[in-house]
């Protein structure tokens, strides 16, 4: 896989973990479909691994890149 | 029963979806390319249609363009062309057909001539041309066209005067006109010889040196009129019949030297000549008979051609919404999907049609050749979904609801003091969740009033699956049905829903019939509430060719007091509602255009025999009941959110199970509330998420304790991963439990990298 991030998204600070009570950060995680995958940078907790994904990002993008992947 | 999600992008199986004759087969019951009647009966081939349209958007110019196209003589040819076009227009079966030979002359009186180049390069063969009549003064110009370098050997002096001979009778206009286009061909005439002893002397030197040979008929020639060639003495030669059989022969005999230049057989491989029959169909519904309108300038020109009705066969695409939306014909659009459904690797751009077809079969009935469109968008499917190409996204909401009709929500019970039943009641998925109260009233009345008991069972009869394509599913669900009916001992089915009928009847091997010719049989109940008022009836697409179930429903209406209008498109013509092949969930802009196309037939309420179309008709604003709310006098529920559709269908089997059946459901106690502000429940019916997602999302945040929180809008957000979905809700807490302000999904998994 190319090391190209697809999207990168910073938490600038206003992102909390209710578990582990830190905040999140930017960090690397990857999203995955019907065998296909994408890395990205998105807001994730440093002690769990909680990964976030916005909801304009889960509408927009993502939404885009899934039906793009559904029809091949 | 479980649906899986296709693995990968790159795995395919491989089969055809149809064999290659089949496809040949069910396309050429298009006809809408045939060429219209005018067209096929030009010999010469003019696009009269096009012409004529042209002439009636005022475009003069590009008319006479589409005439000289066909001949070099354009004047001589309008003078005298026998028009068998005219005879042939469609508009003659009603009136006056179209004046084709005066709007060609009309096209050459006000159309300019473009200057058009040729840009072909002269041909090595030259021709010799021995004699001047109507066919070789024709031929001389179509070979001037194909850069033949052409000799004219004839006993006239000037072209004025070979003109004259070949055409006597014509007015001077005419022969001055055409002599001084021939005049300007890039011919080298011969004039003051004898033709025939020029022929006699050239004929051998001229085959030397590979020249084709042309000679008007002399004594001796044998022509083979069909290719314009005396094959013994290997020349161009023929007789014809007045203007348009010389210009035809002209162009027979202009193909055949350019098969003999290329030294092949003058007689094979020419391709498609001269007039046609065609199997094109045109409706003339609302076109009213008119008389020629005599034409003497421009104006009246532009008044005869729009009286032409531009032939074509477009009797599906008027109807489906659908089709209107791809904007094309299915003979194109089969061709399209099957090429693709055949792609390997890559973009599969017919997925989304292939999925939006509404499968209803209102083509097969609206086509003059029953072109179904909607089978071959569904074996498509099947097709797409046996090579692991079609994606589970599109329909898997609707699938996960068959399967919590089939499963959670699923009753089967013999009427309370009977072991066997006669009947058995199958109201359907929809009706049970739109109209909850009413499904209860019509199966106390059947229990009340049908002798030999009547059993109960709520469930999907697999339509879902079916149109889904998706045969695996498909086969496992009438099996399962096929089980609890043999329990019940096989009774007849009453179906509350006309698809429901049809698909149970394919595979049950059962008697299936309709509750509403039930009620026929039974009357009326007490309660039935009459609607003395006029409403536009919608035929539900399951009800397509069933005409008996089509004339039950109009007299149960008209018992009820409605005074049923007359609609375009109804019975067995009538277009899909929207939830039909399950568009709805595949394509909502298509669907809602489908359900439009409903709507426009008439400002009148709807009724309706199917629920699904009930509640479309609802949601477009339009008033709109179904025949068993009317016959019960209780109303379906106002636009359910797909939450609500499950509750009402899990809420009857629980209220049933109770009232007749003495079983008592335990409700779960979840230990917290879930409160939904307005926003977001209307947000989860648009995006299809449904209360029970988020209760999961809950309850794995419970278990947990996963949540973030985002300072700046201080809502709190979760999320839990079900099946092939990840759900995600933002809420703040309550006393008891949780507020959700918003919720969002998305299919992609998403995990930590390092
Ligand atoms: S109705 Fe449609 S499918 Fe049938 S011939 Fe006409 S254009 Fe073709
Ligand atoms: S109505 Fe027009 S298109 Fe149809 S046959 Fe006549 S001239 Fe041709
Ligand atoms: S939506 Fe109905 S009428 Fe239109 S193409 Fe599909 S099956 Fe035919
Ligand atoms: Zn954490």
């Amino acid at each position: 896989m190319a090391d190209k991030n697809y999207y990168t998204i910073d938490p600038e600070g206003k992102l909390t973990c209710l578990k582990c009570r830190c905040k999140l950060q930017k960090d690397k995680a990857k999203f995955l479909y019907l065998d296909n995958g994408f890395p990205v940078e998105l807001p994730v907790c440093p002690r769990c691994g909680f990964v976030y994904v916005p909801e304009e990002l889960a509408l927009g993008k993502v939404l885009a890149v899934e039906k793009a992947l559904e029809d091949k | 029963m479980k649906i899986e999600e296709r693995a990968s992008t790159h795995v395919y199986r491989q089969r055809q979806m149809l064999s290659k004759e089949d496809l040949e087969a069910r396309e050429s019951l298009c006809v809408h390319e045939q060429p219209a009647y005018c067209n096929a009966a030009c010999p010469l081939k003019l696009d009269v249609k096009a012409m004529t349209a042209a002439i009636a958007a005022g475009d003069f110019d590009r008319a006479l363009a589409l005439y000289e196209k066909i001949t070099p003589f354009p004047q001589l040819l309008s003078a005298g062309c026998e028009a068998p076009c005219e005879q042939s227009c469609k508009l003659c079966s009603l009136g006056e057909g179209i004046s084709i030979r005066a709007l060609e002359s009309a096209a050459l009186t006000w159309g300019k001539k473009s200057r058009g180049m040729s840009f072909l390069r002269k041909k090595p063969a030259a021709v010799g041309i021995f004699g001047g009549d109507l066919m070789t003064l024709f031929l001389a110009g179509e070979l001037v066209k194909k850069r033949y370098p052409v000799h004219f050997y004839c006993a006239e002096n000037d072209p004025r005067a070979l003109v004259e001979h070949c055409v006597p009778g014509f007015s001077p206009e005419i022969v001055q006109s055409t002599a001084k286009i021939l005049a300007a061909m890039d011919i080298q005439f011969h004039w003051n010889t004898d033709p025939a002893a020029a022929f006699r002397q050239a004929e051998q030197p001229l085959r030397a040196a590979s020249y084709a040979v042309a000679a008007s008929v002399f004594p001796g020639l044998e022509p083979d009129e069909a290719l314009m060639v005396s094959r013994p003495q290997k020349l161009i030669t023929g007789r014809t019949q007045g203007i348009l059989g010389a210009a035809y022969g002209a162009k027979k005999a202009a193909l055949s030297i350019d098969r003999m230049a290329q030294k092949l057989d003058p007689g094979s491989t020419r391709g498609e000549e001269g007039a046609v029959e065609t199997k094109l169909y045109t409706s003339l519904d609302g076109v009213r008979p008119s008389s020629r309108i005599p034409v003497a300038d421009r104006d009246s020109a532009i008044a005869e051609a729009r009286r032409c009705i531009q032939c074509r066969c477009d009797e599906c695409i008027k109807g489906c919404a659908y089709l209107q939306h791809y904007q094309k014909f299915p003979r194109i659009l089969t061709r399209e999907i099957y090429n693709n459904v055949s792609i390997i690797m890559g973009d599969h751009m017919m997925n989304k049609p292939i999925n939006a077809c509404a499968l209803c079969g209102q083509c097969s009935v609206l086509c003059p050749n029953g072109y179904d469109m909607g089978e071959i968008c569904r074996i498509a499917r099947e097709n797409m979904v046996f090579t692991g190409k079609m994606p589970l996204a599109p329909h898997e909401f609707a699938l996960m609801d068959m399967l919590f009709s089939n499963e959670e929500a699923f009753l089967c019970r013999p009427q309370p003091g009977f072991d066997q039943c006669r009947y058995v009641f199958f109201p359907g998925c929809q009706a049970t969740a739109i109209a909850p109260a009413t499904v209860r009233s019509a199966y106390l009345d059947l229990c009340a009033r049908l002798p030999g008991g009547v059993a109960l069972m709520l469930g999907c009869c697999g339509a879902i699956c079916h149109w889904a394509g998706r045969y695996e599913l498909t086969g496992q669900t009438r099996r399962f049905l096929q089980a609890c009916l043999a329990d019940l001992g096989n009774p007849a089915i009453i179906a509350g829903c006309p698809t429901c009928k049809k698909e149970l009847a394919e595979f049950t091997g059962l008697e299936v019939h309709g509750f509403w010719q039930l009620l026929e049989q039974i009357g009326l109940p007490d309660k039935a509430c009459p609607v003395p008022r006029p409403v536009a009836l919608h035929d539900a697409c399951g009800a397509r060719g069933d005409s008996g179930t089509q004339k039950s429903i109009r007299r149960i209406a008209a018992a009820l007091g409605c005074q049923v209008a007359d609609t375009p498109y109804s019975g067995d013509e009538a277009p899909c509602c929207g939830y039909g092949g399950l568009t709805q969930y595949t394509n909502r802009e298509v669907a809602r255009k489908m359900t439009e196309k409903c709507l426009e037939r008439s400002d009148l309420p709807y009724l309706s025999y199917c629920m699904a179309c009930r509640d479309r008709f609802a949601r477009e604003g339009r008033e709109s009941f179904h025949l068993l709310e009317l016959v019960y006098g209780t109303a379906a529920d106002h636009c359910p959110d797909i939450s609500v559709k499950r509750y009402n269908r899990l809420g009857l089997k629980q209220q049933l199970l109770k009232e007749l059946w003495n079983e008592e459901v335990i409700s779960v106690d979840l230990g917290f509330t879930i409160d939904y502000t307005p926003e977001a429940e209307a947000l989860m019916d648009d995006r299809m998420i449904l209360k029970s997602d988020v209760i999961q999302v809950f309850q794995h945040l419970r278990e947990t304790g996963e949540a973030i929180c985002d300072s700046e809008t201080g809502l709190y957000i979760t999320r839990a991963r079900e099946g092939n979905v990840t759900f995600w809700v933002k809420y703040r807490e309550t006393d008891t439990g949780y507020l959700v302000v918003s919720a969002y999904s998305h299919r992609m998994k998403v995990v930590n990298r390092q």
